[in-house]
Parts: C-alpha cells; sequence; structure tokens
C-alpha cells in the first residue's frame, strides 16, 4: 500500500546540513495499524510529513498504491492527518470543520450533511455539532480532528503523537477509540508515538526508529520477544543484558557460553549475530530464580513489591543487576531473603543475542 | 472590608486622570470647533462672537457678492467626494500591497522577520516631507520613472504623473502603507500556521486556503489596518498638496484653507465636523459590513 524506498531527508546545507531520515524503507499494508515509535528528535514527524506532503525528501521514492506522492502536492494525496495540536479551525463549527475536506472536494451539499452526521455520530460528537471548536475540550477537539481527518474517507490516515498532550485516564480511552476507529472505517493508520507501551498495546506493526534511521520492524510481539538490537531492547520494556561469548551460530540459532561457563540457546538477530564477545538480552519476566550452580549466579542485592509482581534484583561479578521478575500469586509464600546466594536460569530460546 | 459605594467611588478616582485628559485633549476642542462653526467670520481671521448659520450654508452653497442669496454649490461637494474616492483606493491599494508583505514576512523565519518589520518601519519614523519628495523624486516629470522610460526610448515625452489624482493616491498609499501592514502582521504573527497545514491536507488550494483559512483569521488585522489607512487619508493635507500641487485638493486643503489664506474660520470649523461625520458614517458601515461577513462564515 505505502511503498517507501531509500528516503533520505536532510536539512539545510553545508556545515549546517543535518540528515533527518537516512534511506527509509518500509512497506506499510492495507488496513494496518502502523506505528512509528523512536526518541524525540528521531525523525518520526518528519517521516510522517514527508508522506502528507509537508515535508520534501531529498532522494527516495513514496508510493501510494503504486501512485508516485512525490510529485503531489499535500492537497492532491489521499493522505489526511491528525494534527500533534489537532490544528481546528477556530472560525468553524465542529460541523463545519467536519466537513471542510469534502467541502474542498467540492462534494454536493446533501453528501456533505450525511457523512459529517455520519461522522458526528461515530466520535459521539453529535450534541456538540454547532459549537465553535473554542468551548469544547481537548478529548473532545482530539475526537473532531478525527473526524474530520476522516470525513473524507482517505485511503491512509496519519496521526502524530495525537494523545500526547491528554491525561492519563483520557489517553487510555482514546486508545481503544482509535482502534476501534479502525476496525471499523479499514483505513491504513500511520502512528506516531515516543510512548512505547502506547505503541505495543495499539499497533499491528511498530517501527522502531533511532537518529533517523529505521532499525527494526516487526509485531509488538516480535519486537518485544526478539529485538535486535541493544537500542531497542533497551527503548522497549525493561531488559537484561549479559554479555557472553558466541560458540556457534546455525539458522538463526546461536549457542552462547556465558561467564559461568555454561552454554545456553539464543536467537541470533536478522543478519546474524557478531562473532566473539556479544551482548545477550533476557526479560525479567523470561527468567526464574533458582538454586545456586543454574546460568547465572549471585547475591540477592533488593527485594522489590509491586503489588502486581515482585522485582529480585541480584549481583553477579562483572555484570550489571539482573533483574527477575515473577509475578505474584495469592497467598504465596516468600522463601528468598536479601543476601542469599541465588541461581538465576531461563528457558533455552527465551534469550535474544544483540547487534550493538 | 469596602462597601459598594466605596468601591464605586474608587472606581471614579481612579479613572479621573483619563477623563482629565479625554476631556482637555477632546471633548474640549471638539466643543470649542462646534461653536466656532456657529459663529461669524472675522475680517482678518478669527471669530466675531456673533451667531450665524452661514458656515454650515457655505459648506454646500454658496452666497452670491452681489445679492447675497445662497445657491447651491457643488465646488466643496467635490472636494468631499474626491476625498472619499482617494482615500478608499490608497486603502484598497495599501491593503493589496500590504497583505501579502505582512505574510511575506510573517512566513519567514523567526530571526529574520525584524529585520523585514524594520524595512517597513524605516520609512515610517522618517518625517513626511521627505517621505513625500521621495515620492515625487520618482514620478515628477524628469524623475526616475520619465528618464528610464525616455533613455530607454519606450516614450517620447515625460508622462505627466505629478499633480494627478494618481500622484495623490500613490504618497499616500506610499505614507501610509506601513499602517496597513503592522496590524496584519500582527494577526498573522499570531495565527496557527498548522491551521494552513490542515487546510492544504484536506483538499484545499492555495486560493482556498487563503480565502477559507487566512482571510478569516487575520480579518481582525486588516481591519484594523483599513482604519488606519482610511481614517488619516480622508484628512490628509500635506501630501494632498504637495502631489497635486494644488490642484487636486481635498478635505485636509479645505480646512487649512479657511484657517488661512480663507480667513474663514466658521467654515473650516463646519468643515472640520462633516469630515469627522464622514468618518463615522464610514467607520460604521465598515464596522457593520465587517461583523456580518464575520457571521456569515460562521
Ligand atoms: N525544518 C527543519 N530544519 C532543520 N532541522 C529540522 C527541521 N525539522 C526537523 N528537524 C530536525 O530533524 C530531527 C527530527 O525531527 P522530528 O520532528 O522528525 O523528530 P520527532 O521524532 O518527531 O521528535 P519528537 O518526538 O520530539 O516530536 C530533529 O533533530 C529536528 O531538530
Ligand atoms: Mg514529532
Amino acid at each position: 500500500m505505502i511503498e517507501i524506498a531509500g528516503l533520505s531527508k536532510i536539512f539545510g546545507v553545508g556545515a549546517s546540513a543535518f540528515t533527518a531520515l537516512e534511506n527509509i524503507n518500509v512497506t506499510i499494508r492495507e488496513n494496518e495499524f502502523f506505528t512509528l515509535l523512536g526518541p524525540s528528535g528521531c525523525g518520526k514527524t518528519t517521516l510522517l510529513r514527508s508522506i502528507a506532503g509537508f515535508v520534501n525528501p531529498s532522494s527516495g521514492s513514496l508510493t501510494v498504491n503504486g501512485e508516485d506522492m512525490l510529485s503531489k502536492p499535500p492537497y492532491a494525496r489521499p493522505v489526511n492527518t491528525v494534527f500533534q495540536n489537532y490544528a481546528l479551525f477556530p472560525h468553524m463549527t465542529v460541523a463545519e470543520n467536519i466537513g471542510f475536506g469534502l467541502e474542498m472536494l467540492g462534494r454536493p451539499k446533501s453528501e456533505i450533511k450525511s457523512v459529517v452526521a455520519d461522522m458526528l455520530d461515530l466520535v459521539q460528537m453529535a450534541p456538540m455539532a454547532d459549537r465553535m471548536t473554542s468551548q469544547i475540550s481537548g478529548g473532545q477537539q482530539q475526537r473532531v480532528a478525527l473526524a474530520r481527518a476522516l470525513a473524507p474517507k482517505p485511503k491512509v490516515l496519519l496521526l502524530d503523537e495525537p494523545l500526547s498532550a491528554l491525561d492519563f485516564k483520557l489517553r487510555k480511552e482514546m486508545q481503544i477509540e482509535l482502534k476501534r476507529l479502525q476496525s471499523e472505517t479499514g483505513i491504513t493508520f500511520v502512528f506516531v508515538t515516543h510512548d512505547q507501551e502506547e505503541a505495543l498495546t495499539m499497533s499491528d506493526r511498530i517501527a522502531v526508529m533511532k537518529s533517523g534511521r529505521i532499525l527494526q520492524i516487526g509485531g509488538p510481539k516480535d519486537i518485544y520477544d526478539h529485538p535486535a538490537e541493544r537500542f531497542v531492547a533497551d527503548f522497549i520494556g525493561d531488559t537484561n543484558f549479559v554479555s557472553a561469548d558466541l560458540v556457534t551460530e546455525a539458522n538463526g540459532i546461536a549457542q552462547v557460553r556465558l561467564p559461568s561457563g555454561k552454554t545456553v540457546e539464543a536467537r541470533s538477530p536478522a543478519g546474524g549475530a557478531q562473532s566473539g564477545s556479544v551482548t545477550i538480552a533476557v526479560r525479567p519476566e523470561h527468567a526464574v530464580l533458582s538454586e545456586p550452580g543454574a546460568l547465572i549466579d549471585g547475591r540477592l542485592k533488593n527485594i522489590v513489591y509491586f503489588g502486581t509482581d515482585t522485582h529480585y534484583h541480584i549481583e553477579s561479578d562483572g555484570q550489571p543487576t539482573f533483574v527477575v521478575r515473577r509475578q505474584n500469586q495469592p497467598d504465596a509464600v516468600e522463601h528468598h531473603q536479601v543476601g542469599d546466594t541465588v541461581g538465576i536460569s531461563f528457558n533455552s530460546g527465551t534469550a535474544q543475542v544483540l547487534r550493538d | 472590608m469596602t462597601t459598594d459605594a466605596q468601591t464605586e467611588r474608587n472606581r471614579w478616582l481612579l479613572l479621573t486622570p483619563a477623563l482629565t485628559i479625554l476631556t482637555l485633549a477632546a471633548a474640549g476642542p471638539l466643543l470649542i470647533v462646534v461653536v466656532y462653526s456657529f459663529l461669524t467670520a472675522g475680517d482678518y481671521g478669527g471669530v466675531v462672537w456673533t451667531f450665524s448659520t452661514d458656515a454650515w450654508f457655505s459648506v454646500i452653497a454658496e452666497r452670491d457678492f452681489f445679492d447675497e442669496t445662497l445657491s447651491f454649490s457643488d465646488a466643496h461637494l467635490s472636494i468631499f467626494w474626491r476625498s472619499v474616492k482617494l482615500s478608499l483606493m490608497t486603502t484598497v491599494v495599501a491593503f493589496l500591497v500590504g497583505f501579502p508583505t505582512a505574510y511575506f514576512i510573517a512566513t519567514r523565519p523567526p530571526h529574520k522577520r525584524d529585520f523585514w518589520m524594520l524595512l517597513i518601519m524605516v520609512p515610517f519614523w522618517t518625517n513626511l516631507l521627505i517621505r513625500t519628495f521621495a515620492v515625487m523624486e520618482i514620478i515628477r516629470n524628469e524623475g526616475v520613472v520619465n528618464t528610464v522610460l525616455m533613455k530607454l526610448g519606450l516614450i517620447d515625452s515625460p508622462i505627466q504623473m505629478m499633480f494627478t489624482e494618481f500622484a495623490v493616491t500613490l504618497g499616500m498609499f506610499y505614507v501610509f502603507l506601513p499602517l496597513m501592514v503592522l496590524p496584519i502582521y500582527a494577526s498573522m504573527e499570531r495565527m496557527d500556521f498548522s491551521l494552513v497545514e490542515a487546510a492544504y491536507d484536506l483538499y484545499a488550494s492555495r486560493w482556498k486556503v487563503l480565502r477559507r483559512v487566512i482571510l478569516p483569521l487575520v480579518k481582525p488585522g486588516a481591519v484594523a489596518g483599513s482604519i488606519l489607512v482610511f481614517v488619516p487619508s480622508l484628512g490628509a493635507y500635506v501630501t494632498p498638496r504637495i502631489m497635486g500641487g494644488g490642484k487636486q485638493l481635498m478635505l485636509g486643503n479645505l480646512i487649512e484653507l479657511q484657517f488661512g489664506q480663507g480667513r474663514n474660520w466658521p467654515l473650516g470649523a463646519a468643515l472640520s465636523i462633516t469630515l469627522l461625520a464622514i468618518v463615522m458614517v464610514a467607520l460604521i458601515i465598515y464596522v457593520r459590513s465587517a461583523e456580518n461577513g464575520e457571521t456569515h462564515h460562521g
């Protein structure tokens, strides 16, 4: 559906030139909820604005359904945007805002009226159709911005951190609402966020970005369980990093030797791991405490109770603190004490070899 | 604790300086002008304290020199008409030039806007006479335009531009342009340019974006700018006198004449009040229609 190949964007020239996007290659599928995730300044907005037509890429190609987009101005692209600050027209009512796109497309009045009514229902704003946009709350403005972008039935909807201005509760509500709207309308959503939890819960696929590059593309589970790079593992969820030596590698499965001398099976990243010393990632909930003499041995430094689960912080020589997360069971007895020597084990294949 | 009566008294106390200045600077002189317009002209200027409505009749009539009968005269009316016409033209041209100028400046990177605004403001801080003479230097028969055109062989003899209505309008346009650019720029700078992007995104062409988003949003600035240009144009007298060379009299010149060579202070006073009335009527019509436009757009 959206094919982006070799896309780069360099702002400025000469000494002040800045590469905001570097060789972006990605295919976004029909009806997909696709998320661009990354820290501030990594180029998410720039990529989104390139799709919308507000940024002119320095090189590369961009097509929607095989049709070249780069030669088209924003108003000729079958793409609508929900802006981060909503950008509702302050001199128009809620209904006029929603109808604006259709009006510009020259649709007949009767059609505009009925689509606007449908959209008002869809975002549950019908009672406020005739209010000015300054007379509605932030969450309501957000809904109107959504309805306005959806009304012309674009092929693609671009959303730039649309939920970042909302408080926690409203944010959760709108996350569910967005998912509902996406499945009801069948429109492809390209969603920008720097909130990893939001990305994991909402997306079909996620592209993790850093300094203008896409590091990894995959489903939420794929990205979470099998981060390819240290940055991705660190950015998404909590992770233990353990240094190890690569013994063998074949068919995406690597054998790594831990500092304890024990060997364990781990997934190697796409494109293969570097030979010699490597870093492996183990999610805290994939590891369990066991008797000493396990894969890793250490001293229990801290036990932190979180309600739903308990975190055990284990110190071992030459390694950063390892965290084991155990889900709490009702009436479970705590067998471990701070200061105990404990072992850490994890199943073959739960560990992931990282590229640096 | 303060009672309502105390608050009320304090309020009046606080208003006293403002009210004093208003009385001395606005209401007082206005009252004097009204009174003078009903007096008789002194032989060597000034007024004689005899009640007379002559001045008011003279606004639109002429007293015959010999038999002292009044007859309708359009001499003053044609000057009124020219004043209104040239002021309107000045305002329209100032808007047509000032709007794109303000847009240009508002879309520059923030650190460069001050420089462009300075370019607009520098002439404004220059003496009015010098600015007017500068325009004259450009369009007079031996001026820049005519010299260049003749050197290029496009014309054989200079085009007479000075002392025409065109010259007066051009002069006033140049002099008052900053007053149009400033308020439009101010409201444009406040405007959220992501609204423009949103409109482009929603399939609006450049022209539609201008008409449906930018113009409605900068309307307060455009209304203010138009008033700021129209009102002083209507009363201008330095520029019409230089650029019109005494052939294209405007209201300001007519009034000045009565207090000077004309030695008819009551007529000058009556004309001043007429000018004020024209301004008031024009403002009311303009603001009304601007408001209507607003509710019309929604
Ligand atoms: N017009 C511009 N001129 C120069 N540099 C720019 C321009 N726009 C963006 N950049 C730079 O490009 C980089 C990427 O910006 P972008 O807005 O895409 O980041 P982002 O990932 O959306 O960040 P955030 O999460 O903070 O919104 C930033 O370092 C930014 O400073
Ligand atoms: Mg951004």
